[in-house]
């Protein structure tokens, strides 16, 4: 009777402590792990859609056995940097990674096993939706509970060694521009066309 | 309510015939909602609809803005000038359409506005800067001056028992359009994304839906429109049946009275409430909740739908209190439910969930659209002359 209630209790208490779990992470928690590097150099300006970007990570060798135990899954991103974060808070750095916002472009997403421990790599071609900015990249590490564990980025601590820039595509084309300037001729024209025939009618 | 009006005015040619009752101007005394009916039905559903374009035109951007800021390298700050440059226009724009109207008659002041402007919404498709964008904002938004064409035309097409009817339907049904874009143009976006254009094209294709929309009601009004009941400006003008009004004179009068100066000040505080509103309140969704595109378009859009009755429904609390309390109840209630739609929006910026965030701004628009009803319960009675 006294054990079957000493383990609902313990049971619901416990219970509790699994709430902060989901949602409660923060950047200032994760531990620099992952090394990471991208092809990129300092200052480079690459292409939208035209040029690519090779990443490689790799969870930091010299660090003792059983750190990532607990990694799961490795998801890469591109980052703003800072600068390309002023007078946009759309793109703010908060703590609280889920409303991080700095990190908006998915690279790649690969599973982690914990027993092979050789860095991944992979090519990737610059989106065509990614906008002109300074950037670098991150690695976020997950648990199975899709939980940040961990990070590397290609940066320093204070993001600011080793950026480099994206020229995003400008998104016109030549057949758009013919057909606003030819709607908007129309336009006009065919007013003064109307005024034109208003004054015949009248006399 | 049907009034049976006196026939028609005698001409040298055939006296007009029309589908509404009318009185001795030939004003129409119903207003029936559902009829198209030459002239004075046609009118009005040619000046809303039209109006309704304009008001699409000029905040179809807000909605996209999440993917026109990365495409245009915008900053917090361009957005927000655009947004004021797209509203800042039409304050002259309007007292010019004023002038326009009384010299050409509101069919072809409006048309004009509307096709001149309409270059404008087309070259938003090719803008490449903060400057461009803010450009084609600025000359777009000048289309919101069919405001006073639609009022104009209302008061030449029905009389006095139902030109507040006709008004207000008129104004609030365009406002509108600053609700439904905020729909339409996340959906049309989605559509031209899924026919393969990637997110930098697609938008640019998307306003090219607004811009043929705005030329499209333009020629409608040019075609089947009457300036007035009996015809044209121009015809009726060489035919003496017209007076003209002496443009100064008015502009005077008007702009000496200080009862225009106050209503101004407050027209300001919750028309143009609403329309800073239109301008951010998908952007705001869209960051503080992280939404998708679509969903916060979606909300925001219900804030300008509320129009479809809550400016209507202002004026008709301004017609009940004045049956009671004359013009005291009008300033009282106009004054009451402007200060209860800014609590609300203080309210809005401190709640922190999605669920209130919504409640608060649909409560929010209802009050600050009715205070847009109430101010023009009040507007009529300024000036007698």
């Amino acid at each position: 009777m006294a054990t079957a209630r000493a383990l609902l209790v313990a049971s619901l208490v416990l219970s509790c402590f699994l709430f902060p779990c989901y949602g409660t992470v923060l950047f200032s928690s994760l531990q620099r792990t992952l090394e990471v590097t991208a092809s990129p150099t300092s200052q480079q300006v690459l292409k939208a859609g035209v040029d690519k970007i090779t990443v490689t990570w790799g969870v930091n060798q010299t660090l003792p056995a059983g750190t990532d135990s607990s990694y799961k899954t490795i998801k890469v991103k591109l980052c703003y940097a800072r600068i390309s974060q002023v007078d946009r808070p759309w793109r703010k750095t908060v703590d609280l990674l889920k409303k991080d916002r700095t990190c908006q472009h998915k690279v790649a997403a690969r599973p982690y096993n914990p027993a092979n421990r050789t860095s991944q790599s992979l090519d990737w071609t610059v989106a065509r939706d990614v906008p002109t900015a300074t950037y670098f990249i991150r690695a976020y590490a997950y648990d199975a509970d899709d939980k940040e564990v961990a990070f590397g980025q290609t940066t320093d601590a204070n993001k600011t060694t080793n950026l480099f820039q994206v020229q995003a595509i400008s998104g016109r084309h030549a057949t758009i521009d013919i057909c606003s300037i030819c709607f908007s001729v129309f336009s006009v024209v065919s007013l003064f066309g109307f005024f034109y025939n208003e004054k015949r009618k009248a006399h | 309510m049907e009034v049976e009006g006196q026939a028609t005015t005698v001409k040298e040619s055939q006296p007009p015939k029309f589908a509404l009752p009318v009185d001795s101007e030939n004003k129409a005394t119903v207003f029936r909602l559902f009829s198209v009916a030459a002239p004075h039905m046609r009118a009005f559903h040619l000046s809303w609809v039209s109006f309704f374009a304009c008001f699409v035109s000029t905040f179809a951007a807000p909605p996209l803005l999440p993917i026109i800021r990365d495409n245009l390298n915008l900053t917090a700050s361009d957005i927000g000038n655009a947004g004021i440059a797209s509203v800042s226009g039409a304050v002259f724009a309007r007292v010019a359409m004023g002038t326009a109207c009384d010299l050409f008659g509101p069919r072809l002041a409006s048309a004009s506005l509307i096709l001149l402007t309409a270059p404008a919404v087309y070259f938003t498709s090719i803008a490449s800067s903060s400057t461009s964008f803010l450009l084609v904002r600025f000359f777009t938004g000048f289309s919101l001056s069919t405001f006073v064409s639609t009022q104009f035309w209302m008061s030449s097409m029905f009389s006095a028992p139902v030109v507040g009817t006709a008004n207000g339907v008129a104004g609030g049904w365009g406002n509108l359009g600053g609700g439904a874009t905020q729909l339409i143009m996340p959906l049309v976006f989605a559509l031209i994304l899924n026919i393969g254009a990637v997110k930098f094209t697609a938008w640019r294709i998307a306003f090219f839906i607004p811009a043929l929309f705005q030329t499209l009601s333009a020629f409608a009004v040019l075609i089947f429109g009457k300036d007035l009941p009996d015809g044209n400006f121009r015809r009726l003008q060489k035919a003496g049946d017209k007076t003209k009004d002496k443009v100064s004179n008015v502009f005077f009068h008007g702009i000496t009275n200080y009862r225009g100066w106050i209503l101004a000040l407050t027209y300001g505080y919750c028309f143009g409430v609403e329309l800073t509103i239109d301008n951010i309140v998908a952007e705001y969704f869209y960051d503080r909740f992280d939404l998708k595109l679509h969903t916060a378009g979606m909300i925001a859009a219900s804030f300008g739908l509320a129009n479809i009755v809550s400016r209507p429904a202002g004026g008709m609390l301004s017609d009940a209190v004045a049956k009671r309390f004359g013009m005291r109840g009008r300033l009282w209630a106009l004054w009451t439910v402007q200060t209860l739609g800014g609590v609300f929006c203080i309210i809005l910026g401190r709640v922190g969930s999605l669920g209130a965030s919504i409640v608060v701004m649909i409560v929010f628009s209802i009050f600050v659209q009715a205070a847009c009803g109430l101010t023009f319960g009040v507007v009529p009675f300024v000036s007698r002359r």
